[in-house]
């Protein structure tokens, strides 16, 4: 390095003069901050919960809580990852997948799934045309268009909500349907060790981070967050990279949203409400940052399981549901200024 | 220098004493001494990177780490801070409007320090007569301050910027290439402002690449090469051949390698290439193995070109034959795949994704060509990413280094091996070697001069004089957006491109 800096200092030649080392604290909360805070949630959850927080039940509940946010969280990472902020239609197409899954269950359980998956992916198709294509304001698009699918829901449903076996009336078929329908949220595998939302969040996971690191699309993705105009100006077809990153992540939302429903036995508008908070806050938790091409999946898994640990610990402390949309607002925050502090000692923000 | 000049100290408006900046590497500014007189119009003059807008900035106190002395009105003043600067008096007028389109020019003129009625009211009646009085002293006396700056022509509203700065009662104006957005008649009118606020006493210092209107407006022009002052001369004993000698100073062509390409035949014909307001009516051809170079001014159209002809910015009309077909590019993929590639002007912006490793920013450009199924995994391609840091020697050679942990030479070698990665024919590149030290420079340019040898054709849009001199075996003088003239390679130096470039009389469309 010496070298090249002594022939630098010739007469006239301007020399780039900005730092080029990295904060090490912010390439720790990068890297490892969600699993540091997943052991520091686990002590915690030691001390105050005693021998609740470790048992059989309790890891189960966590893993079910975590289970619907990991789902969403796989997908929303692409949009996070594409430096498009959020996915604030996230909600809705949750909402909508559900109660489109509902409505299908007359015609058996495959046709609403199906039938729910792709209602929930042409929220992304849409979101993707627009933001990737036409260049709208991510933020303000998805969110307006949060409110367009909000009010076509209560105008086509009447604002009512429906309920599996409701909508399957006598046919036995569809009765069927509806009982299967209700129980994908409550299938186990090895003796109720294993929950089925558990698996299909980890197949998710496993999708996301080979979508990431092994295809054209994520490596393309990796440009196009870090850098747009570099990526576009490469030859890079960003509309299109864009496009499918909203598609995955309206993808995973929808399934989310179907197992919510599955859950909950109701399809409802208000089915996905909070979740495009929460899965931010997840996201921004493990290590990707607003600013775009940061972060990776393994790293937004932690913040997954950070954000239901915490749940579930305020839970078993007995803190309200109230307060903990305290808790959580308050956590959002810190994330998101730490999150903007550390990309601006790196010089991004 | 100035000392044969200086005959009372005190009727200088501003005297800057041997001052130097120094940036991390670099001497950006050398001991110069300069000094300005009230009434006084003068002008500085260099080449990019002769230190031209570091003197200026630190006499806007963007530094608070220059050394020497600067004296305004005979006064000693540290100017560390753009406020301190304010107050004593420099009022800066920069390339780029700093006006609120949408605001009225009232409201643009008097920001700040709007006159108030009682603690909750603006008094409009008031700030419209102070704003009048403003526009008065550039001629703008008749317009309406109440109009919407977005209303306004451009030449108004470069007028109604000085008339803001003026407000801040200065004692010395800085006018950095106030005219690059006007046309010849515009000019004039501004020249006309400049002559009468002399009058008023105000030091002007007016900084331009146009030598031609240096010759029109200054008194005095000082000349600045590598940092360092040249000298300082009355208009009435230079010439523009005699500036431009003392702007260029002893030729550097030794510094460049040989040329070993022969030149083959025609490999891109662009024919009435047209994006109206930009470039009109441009012809020109690149050979197999030749290097040309578009030179121009600032704004003179240059890198319109290269972004129009690669799908990057829109096009009006024309035809570009590549390798004996017709081709037209939509955006950059389309270009890429066609077998044209476009190396960015600034490397930050839209050259690299510093935030990621050399590997994925070498091999963007063909990760299509490396995969065509979904499935591709950047490791295993380590071997192409190893071979371009050997032939680019980019230090330390290391694949999953951050591009943002290089030096800003290898951070530009990186950016220039992911364009020789592609199979592309024609490369257009934008300022190739801004800002990198000699030592990339001489790298940067071997690998331009061999991509041309492997019988591919290169256009080259360089401000950097010898670097031009020093790659292209053919010039086309770009001027305003029009092509004005061609130098074929043994009439290539520095003296006959700013020669050419700045031209006689400016062309009126």
């Amino acid at each position: 390095m010496t070298t090249k800096e002594q022939q630098a200092t010739a007469p006239g030649i301007k020399q780039d003069s900005r730092r080029t080392d990295i904060s090490k604290t912010s390439l720790f909360i990068n890297r490892a901050g969600a699993y540091f805070i997943v052991a520091i949630l686990l002590v915690i959850g030691l001390i105050i919960a005693q021998g609740r927080f470790v048992s059989i039940d309790n890891i189960r509940s966590i893993l079910n809580a975590v289970s619907l946010t990991g789902m969403a969280c796989a997908g929303l990472a692409f949009v996070v990852y594409s430096a498009n902020f959020n996915d604030m239609s996230l909600p809705m197409t949750m909402a909508l997948s559900g109660m489109m899954a509902v409505q299908l269950i007359p015609f058996g359980i495959v046709v609403s799934v199906v039938g729910g998956i792709a209602a929930g992916t042409l929220v992304g198709v849409v979101n993707g045309i627009l933001i990737g294509k036409f260049r709208a304001n991510p933020i303000i698009w998805t969110l307006a268009f949060n409110m367009v699918l909000s009010g076509i829901v209560r105008v086509a449903w009447g604002g009512s909500q429906i309920y599996p076996d409701t909508v399957a009336g006598d046919s036995e078929f569809a009765q069927q349907a509806a009982v299967q329908f209700n129980s994908f949220a409550r299938t186990y595998f090895f003796d109720g060790a294993l929950p089925l939302m558990v698996v299909v969040m980890i197949v998710l996971f496993v999708f996301a981070y080979f979508m990431m690191t092994r295809t054209r699309f994520g490596n393309k993705l990796k440009m196009v967050g870090s850098n747009y105009e570099a990526a576009r100006l490469s030859g890079v077809n960003c509309a299109k990279t864009v496009i499918l990153a909203y598609v995955l992540c309206s993808l995973c939302a929808a399934i989310a949203g179907i197992f919510y429903t599955s859950m909950t036995k109701i399809g409802a508008y208000s089915n996905g409400e909070g979740y495009d908070f929460d899965c931010l806050t997840a996201v921004l938790l493990g290590g990707m940052t607003l600013a775009g091409g940061k972060g990776n999946i393994v790293g937004v898994f932690g913040g997954v399981l950070v954000v239901g640990m915490l749940k579930n610990i305020m839970t078993l402390i007995g803190i309200s549901t109230f307060s903990q949309y305290l808790v959580t607002g308050v956590v959002f925050l810190i994330v998101v200024w730490i999150n903007t502090s550390s990309e601006r000692k790196l010089g991004r923000a | 220098m100035s000392e044969a000049v200086n005959t009372n100290e005190n009727a200088y408006a501003l005297e800057m004493r041997s001052v130097s900046k120094r940036f991390p590497g670099t001497l950006a500014v050398d001991q110069v001494d300069f000094a300005v007189r009230a009434g006084e119009v003068h002008a500085l003059v260099g080449e990019n990177g002769a230190g031209k807008s570091t003197l200026m900035k630190m006499l806007a106190g963007l530094y608070s780490d220059y050394t020497g002395e600067i004296y305004i009105d005979g006064k000693l003043c540290e100017l560390h801070s753009p406020s301190l600067a304010k107050e004593h008096g420099v009022g800066m007028i920069f390339q780029e409007l700093s006006l609120a389109r949408r605001i009225s020019i009232y409201e643009n003129l008097l920001v700040g320090r709007l006159p108030k009625k009682n603690a909750l009211f603006i008094d409009k009646k008031e700030a419209v007569r102070q704003a009048s009085e403003l526009l008065e002293r550039v001629g703008l006396g008749k317009q309406d301050p109440t109009k919407e700056v977005s209303e306004i022509s451009q030449c108004d509203a470069q007028l109604t910027e000085i008339a803001k700065v003026l407000g801040s009662n200065p004692s010395i104006i800085v006018m950095d290439e106030p005219t690059s957005a006007l046309s010849s008649e515009e000019v004039k009118r501004l020249f006309a402002i400049i002559d009468s606020l002399k009058k008023q006493g105000l030091a002007i210092i007016y900084i331009s690449h146009h030598l031609q209107e240096i010759f029109e407006v200054a008194d005095n022009i000082t000349v600045m090469r590598d940092g360092k002052k040249v000298g300082t001369y009355p208009v009435e004993e230079t010439s523009t051949e005699h500036l431009i000698e003392k702007m260029v100073g002893k030729s550097v062509n030794e510094f460049y390698a040989e040329h070993t390409a022969e030149i083959g035949e025609e490999l891109l014909t662009v024919k009435d290439f047209t994006r109206w307001g930009f470039f009109h009516h441009v012809d020109f051809t690149v050979h197999r193995g030749e290097v040309l170079a578009i030179v121009g001014l600032a704004g003179s159209g240059r890198t319109e070109i290269g972004r129009s002809l690669v799908g990057a910015d829109p096009l009006d009309q024309g035809t570009v034959v590549l390798d004996g077909k017709e081709v037209s590019f939509k955006d950059m993929t389309q270009a890429v795949n066609g077998g044209i590639g476009y190396l960015t002007e600034d490397r930050k912006v839209a050259g690299l994704a510093i935030t990621q490793s050399v590997t994925d920013n070498i091999l963007v450009t063909i990760i299509d060509q490396l995969s065509k199924g979904a499935s591709y995994y950047p490791k295993k391609h380590l071997g192409v990413v190893n071979k371009k840091i050997e032939e680019l020697s980019i230090y330390p050679p290391e694949p999953a280094r951050l591009v943002n942990n290089l030096s800003g030479g290898n951070q530009q070698k990186v950016l220039m091996a992911k364009w020789l990665a592609t199979a592309v024919d024609v490369l257009v590149l934008d300022e190739p070697t801004r800002g990198v030290d000699i030592g990339a420079k001489q790298i940067i340019h071997q690998a331009v001069l061999d991509y041309a040898a492997r019988g591919n054709g290169v256009i080259l849009l360089s401000s950097d004089l010898p670097e031009v001199v020093g790659l292209c075996d053919r010039a086309i003088i770009l001027r305003e957006g029009y092509i004005v003239g061609e130098i074929q390679k043994h009439e290539i130096n520095e003296n006959t491109l700013l020669m050419a470039a700045n031209g006689e009389g400016r062309h009126v469309s």
